[in-house]
């Protein structure tokens, strides 16, 4: 009589092996069904403090026509905190972060508080006016033709935000939607470590 | 006219001459100069060392991201306005920092991406000069009697063998 293998591994080895590869193949669905989860709860994306040349140096001149045809000189508003925001209607982040914005405007609208100020960046004067009209956002936005503004602060894609100081120093650099509470959060920071 | 061990030179010398053809040819490259660039040139040859800020690897020359178009602009104004290259990177270094340039800058640990490889090139270069000049200098073994009556039997052997089948090949 010639032993095979399957002689020699004993009758019940087959059903073994479907065990096995039914438990891994559930192990697997289990941990490929909560990356999914895990992906599709997670925030669509997370600002995040850059850490560029500018943070610790004057910043870059911004100044140019408004949105509302207006126009808007970051010197004129030395003495004030400045939030500078880098936005464009066509980017999904800064449609999610613009109703944020909007709070964090309505929250600091007294004259001396901190100010917010967008930049268009890569965007038509008319499209940016639509969407700020349509979300309430009532801040200057500075025509930014040619994208020299967004050279000279070393944006490479909205939503870019800048936290200045009163005395016209870059304290902070985010990349990212920035939320009403994270921007309280940074100013907050900034503040003490200014004081 | 030298004439050595029936070789018109020493076998050290077209070695040499090629040593000197490669130094000489290297030397007149180096310092050779072209006319001098003109500015949109230098702006091309400074864009095409300019990472695309909103891009991946590629650079400002390439691209038509706005932002490596605004950079285009910047690079080519200040070229007229008489910055140097070196001045021109600096500007965009203190904005985006230093990955926007394309070229690492040679200093701190980025020099050893420009030192090791023309080191390697040298050690290399070196170790093969040197294995070979052993293996022309390794004294050859003696040659015995017995080894040459080997020789001269095969050899012997060899052209019998060649008569033979030329013979054969003339028969019919």
């Amino acid at each position: 009589m010639t032993v095979t293998a399957s002689d020699d591994a004993g009758p019940g080895a087959p059903t073994h092996r479907r065990h096995t590869a039914r438990w891994v193949a559930g192990i697997a669905l289990v941990a490929c069904a909560a990356l999914i989860a895990l992906l599709a709860t997670s925030p669509a994306q997370t600002v995040t403090e850059v850490d560029t040349p500018l943070v610790g140096q004057t910043a870059p001149a911004l100044a140019g026509p408004t949105l509302s045809g207006g126009s808007f000189n970051l010197e004129a508003w030395r003495g004030r905190w400045v939030v500078v925001n880098f936005f464009a209607s066509w980017c999904a982040p800064c449609q999610q972060e613009q109703p944020e914005l909007v709070a964090f405007a309505y929250a600091h609208r007294s004259p001396a508080d901190a100010a917010l100020v967008g930049v268009v960046f890569d965007d038509s004067a008319s499209t940016a006016r639509d969407f700020m009209r349509s979300t309430g956002g009532t801040w200057p936005a500075v025509v930014d033709a040619g994208g020299q503004i967004a050279l000279n602060y070393g944006v490479r894609g909205p939503p870019e935000t800048f936290i200045v100081s009163p005395a016209g120093i870059v304290v902070a650099h985010f990349d990212g939607p920035m939320t009403n509470a994270s921007l309280d959060y940074w100013l907050a920071r900034a503040e003490e470590g200014q004081g | 006219m030298s004439r050595t061990g029936g070789r018109l030179f020493p076998s050290w010398v077209p070695m040499a001459a090629l040593v000197v053809v490669v130094v000489v040819a290297l030397g007149v490259g180096a310092s050779r100069r072209g006319p001098a660039p003109t500015p949109a040139q230098r702006a091309d040859a400074i864009d095409a060392l300019v990472r695309c800020p909103s891009c991946d690897g590629i650079s400002v020359a390439d691209s038509s991201a706005s932002t490596a178009v605004a950079i285009r602009h910047a690079v080519a104004a200040r070229v007229r306005a008489g910055q140097s290259d070196s001045q021109i990177d600096a500007f965009l270094v203190s904005r985006y920092g230093p990955s926007i340039l394309l070229r690492p800058p040679v200093h701190g640990w980025t020099a050893w991406v420009w030192v090791l490889p023309p080191a390697a090139l040298a050690v290399a270069v070196a170790g093969l000069v040197t294995v070979l000049w052993r293996r022309r200098t390794r004294a050859r073994a003696p040659v015995s009697a017995e080894d040459r009556a080997l020789v001269q039997e095969a050899l012997a052997g060899r052209a019998g063998a060649v008569d033979r089948s030329s013979e054969a090949v003339r028969a019919p």
